[in-house]
C-alpha cells in the first residue's frame, strides 16, 4: 500500500513539474493581459531543441541552454505578432501550436533520423541526503534531477517576486486590468507584455527540456501531448492567483498519475475520465462555484495608445 | 529584444510608410494583396520543406494538385472537410456579431457527434433516411447548442468570460467522447477480441448522410447544409432585425440594454447558434463514412474552424472562401505524403505560416478602418 502511495506522490510531482514551470510563466502573461494559448508549442519546441542540443554537444547542460534559447525565440516571434502587430491572440496561439507540432515533427526526421532519439544525454536524479528517506514526500520531492530542483526554485521565485505585494506584481496586474489607464500612469504596457510573453517562452522551454532530458532522455513526436494546454488550464483553475495555481498543478499531476496507480489500488477508473478531470475542476473554479473568480479584464485585448 | 518605447507624442506607427508611399499604401493594405503576399511567402517556405525532404517541386506539386482536384474522390472529400469548417466558422461569425468569441467549436463538435451517435445507434436498423438523417442532425444541433449554452449561461449569470469557459469545454467534450467510446456500457461497440477498436458500432444505413455527387465522390449532404447555413446566416445577419439587434449588442451591451433589448437572451442565442452549427458539423462527421464515433474523430476541426472564422472577420463570403482553401489544402497535403513522400507535417507548417502571415498583416487593414 505504501509503495503505491509513494508511486502516486512521486508520479504526481514528476508530472506536475513541467506544469509548474510553464504555468508560473503563463500566470504572469495572463495577469498582464496576454492569453498565451501557445504554451504547448513553446514546450514542444523546448523539448525538441533541448534534445537536439544535448545530442549535438553531448551535454545535457547545453541542451537546457538550447531549450531556453528556442523557447525565447518562439516567444519573441509570437510577441511580435500579438503584442506589437496586435494580431489576434487566439489565432496566433492556436496556430503557433500547429506550427510547432509540424516543425518539430519535420525536424526530428532530419535531426534524429528514423532511429528515434533514445540516446540523448540527460540528467540523473540527485537524492537529497536524509530528506529523501521521508515516507511518501521524500521520493516525491527530494529525488529530482538538477533541472527539477531548478524548476521548483524558478516557480517559487516567480510566485514571490511578482506577488501582489511587490511593485512589479502590481504593475503587471494594473496592465492586465486596464492597459490604457496603466499607460497614462507611465507604465510601459507593451514592454511589460512583450517581456511576459518572453518569460513564458523561457520557462515553457525549460519545461520542455525537463520532459525530454530529465524524464525520458529522448524526443518523440508530440512528446508534450497536451501538457502545455494543462498549464494554461492550471492558471484558470488557480483563479489567476499564484498559490492556488501551484496547488492546481500538483492536483493535476496526481490526477494523471492516478491513471497508472489505480490498477494497483484495485480501482477501476476510466483513464479518459481522469484525463478530463482537470478541465472539469477548472470549469468549476472559473464558474464561481468555488470562491470568487475573475479573469483580468484586459485579457486578450490588444493595446494601442489613443484607441 | 524589447520594442523601443514610444515617446508620448509619437504618431501612430502607420503614418510614416503611408506618407512615403501615398499611392501604394491603400493597394498594399488591401485584403487581396495581403492574402497574395501571405500565399507567396508561405509557398516559398513550403518549397524549402519539399526540397528538404528530397522531393522535386514538380513531383510535389503534382501530388498536391492530384490530392485536391485530381479525382471525384479528392474533390468530394475536400468539399466535405470544407463544409465542416464552414459550419463552425458560420456559427462563430453569428456569435461574434453579438460580441462573443466562441473558442469552443471543438467541444461543441464533439457534443454534437456524441449525441448524433447515441441517437443514430438507438434507431432501428431499417429506419428510412427521410426520418433518420434529420433526427441525427437535429440531435447534433441540440447537443452542440446545449454545450455552448453552458458557457452562455455562465457569462450572462456570473459574468465569466466565454473565451475561458468555451476553451475548457473543448477539452471536456473531447474527453467525454473518449469516455463514451471506451466503455461498453456507453457507446463502445461490443468487444469481441483484444483488437476491437475503441469506437462505436456503425450507424444504421438510414442515419447516414446521403451522397450528392454520384458513387465515385464521397461528397455528402453536409456540403449543401453548410452552403445553406452560410447563405441564410448571411442574410439574417445583414438584412433582418435579429441581425441588427445582435450587432447592437456586440457594439455595446449597456446601450442595447437601455434601448430595451433582451441582451442576455440575444447573447445566449448567438452562442447557442454557434454551438448548434458546430454540433451539426460533428453529427455530419459521424454520419459520413466510416459512420462511427471514434476517439479524436474531431481531429482539430473545431480549432481550424475557429481560425477560419477569425480570419474571415465577419464576412460569410470570406468564410466560404477560406473554408474551401483549407479543406482543399488539407486533402492535398494528405496526398503529398502518400504520393510524393513529403511529410504531412510540411503542409501543417505551410498552413500555419499562411495563417500567421495573414493575422500579422491584418493589423494594416484594421488600422485603416479604425482611423478613417
Amino acid at each position: 500500500m505504501s509503495a503505491v502511495l509513494d508511486e502516486l506522490a512521486a508520479g504526481g510531482v514528476r508530472l506536475a513539474i513541467p506544469l509548474l514551470l510553464a504555468s508560473s510563466g503563463e500566470l504572469l502573461s495572463e495577469r498582464a493581459g496576454v492569453l498565451n494559448l501557445s504554451v504547448e508549442g513553446m514546450m514542444l519546441t523546448g523539448a525538441f531543441a533541448g534534445a537536439a542540443g544535448a545530442l549535438a554537444s553531448g551535454s545535457a547542460g547545453v541542451g537546457v541552454l538550447t531549450a531556453l534559447a528556442a523557447g525565447l525565440l518562439f516567444a519573441a516571434l509570437q510577441a511580435l505578432l500579438s503584442v506589437v502587430l496586435r494580431a489576434d491572440q487566439i489565432v496566433t496561439g492556436i496556430t503557433a501550436n500547429a506550427l510547432a507540432l509540424g516543425a518539430t515533427t519535420y525536424g526530428s526526421r532530419l535531426v534524429f533520423g528514423d532511429a528515434s532519439a533514445d540516446s540523448v544525454p540527460g540528467f540523473d536524479p540527485i537524492p537529497v541526503p536524509g530528506l529523501h528517506r521521508i515516507p511518501v514526500l521524500g521520493p516525491a520531492l527530494f529525488e529530482q534531477t538538477a533541472l527539477g530542483y531548478a524548476a521548483f526554485a524558478v516557480a517559487a521565485a516567480l510566485a514571490l517576486g511578482f506577488s501582489r505585494r511587490t511593485g512589479w506584481g502590481l504593475a503587471v496586474d494594473a496592465i492586465g486590468e486596464d492597459a490604457t489607464t496603466a499607460d497614462r500612469c507611465g507604465l510601459p504596457v507593451r514592454a511589460v507584455r512583450f517581456a511576459a510573453v518572453l518569460l513564458t517562452g523561457a520557462v515553457s522551454g525549460l519545461a520542455g527540456a525537463q520532459l525530454a532530458l530529465s524524464e525520458v532522455h529522448a524526443f518523440s513526436d508530440n512528446i508534450t501531448g497536451g501538457i502545455g494546454h494543462l498549464a494554461v488550464v492550471a492558471v484558470i483553475a488557480g483563479r489567476w492567483l499564484a498559490w492556488p495555481t501551484i496547488l492546481a498543478c500538483l492536483f493535476f499531476g496526481v490526477a494523471q498519475s492516478l491513471q497508472f496507480a489505480a490498477p494497483a489500488l484495485g480501482l477501476h477508473v476510466s483513464a479518459p475520465l481522469l484525463t478530463t478531470l482537470p478541465y472539469v475542476v477548472a470549469l468549476l473554479a472559473v464558474s464561481g462555484l468555488v470562491g470568487r473568480s475573475r479573469a483580468p479584464s484586459g485579457l486578450t485585448v490588444p493595446f494601442l495608445r489613443g484607441s | 529584444m524589447p520594442p523601443p518605447p514610444l515617446p508620448p507624442s509619437a504618431p501612430a506607427p502607420s503614418s510614416a510608410p503611408r506618407a512615403a508611399l501615398p499611392r501604394l499604401a491603400p493597394l498594399l493594405g488591401h485584403p487581396v494583396s495581403v492574402g497574395l503576399l501571405a500565399v507567396v511567402l508561405a509557398g516559398t517556405a513550403g518549397l524549402g520543406l519539399v526540397l528538404g525532404a528530397g522531393t522535386t517541386p514538380a513531383t510535389a506539386w503534382n501530388a498536391l494538385a492530384e490530392g485536391m482536384f485530381g479525382s471525384p474522390y479528392a474533390i468530394g472529400s475536400s468539399l466535405n472537410s470544407a463544409a465542416v469548417l464552414a459550419l463552425i466558422a458560420t456559427g462563430f461569425t453569428a456569435a461574434h456579431r453579438a460580441g462573443l468569441v466562441n473558442v469552443g467549436g471543438e467541444g461543441q463538435l464533439c457534443a454534437g457527434g456524441l449525441a448524433a451517435a447515441a441517437v443514430g445507434l438507438a434507431l432501428p436498423a431499417g429506419v428510412p433516411a427521410v426520418l433518420g438523417v434529420p433526427l441525427v442532425l437535429v440531435a447534433g444541433f441540440a447537443a452542440g447548442a446545449a454545450w455552448a449554452g453552458i458557457a452562455a449561461r455562465l457569462r450572462t449569470r456570473r459574468g465569466t468570460s466565454e473565451v475561458i469557459t468555451t476553451l475548457l469545454l473543448n477539452f471536456i467534450g473531447v474527453g467525454l467522447v473518449s469516455v463514451a467510446v471506451h466503455e461498453e456500457a456507453l457507446l463502445r461497440q461490443p468487444v469481441t477480441s483484444s483488437e476491437t477498436l475503441p469506437q462505436s458500432a456503425p450507424l444504421p444505413e438510414g442515419a447516414r448522410l446521403p451522397l450528392i455527387g454520384g458513387i465515385e465522390s464521397p461528397a455528402t449532404a453536409i456540403v449543401v447544409i453548410a452552403a445553406l447555413a452560410a447563405v441564410i446566416t448571411g442574410v439574417v445577419l445583414r438584412r433582418t432585425a435579429v441581425g441588427l439587434r445582435l450587432r447592437s449588442v456586440g457594439h455595446s451591451p449597456a446601450a442595447s440594454a437601455r434601448l430595451g433589448l433582451p441582451v442576455a437572451r440575444l447573447e445566449t442565442g448567438g452562442l447557442a447558434f454557434a454551438g448548434g452549427a458546430a454540433g451539426v458539423a460533428g453529427a455530419g462527421l459521424v454520419a459520413m463514412a466510416p459512420s462511427v464515433l471514434a476517439e479524436h474523430f474531431s481531429s482539430g476541426y473545431g480549432f481550424s474552424g475557429l481560425v477560419v472564422g477569425l480570419l474571415a472577420r465577419g464576412s460569410l463570403t470570406a468564410v466560404a472562401a477560406v473554408s474551401l482553401l483549407f479543406g482543399f489544402l488539407t486533402n492535398g497535403g494528405i496526398n503529398l505524403q502518400l504520393a510524393a513522400g513529403v511529410p504531412a507535417s510540411s503542409v501543417q507548417i505551410v498552413q500555419s505560416l499562411l495563417v500567421l502571415f495573414v493575422a500579422a498583416a491584418m493589423f494594416a487593414t484594421t488600422r485603416n478602418r479604425s482611423t478613417s
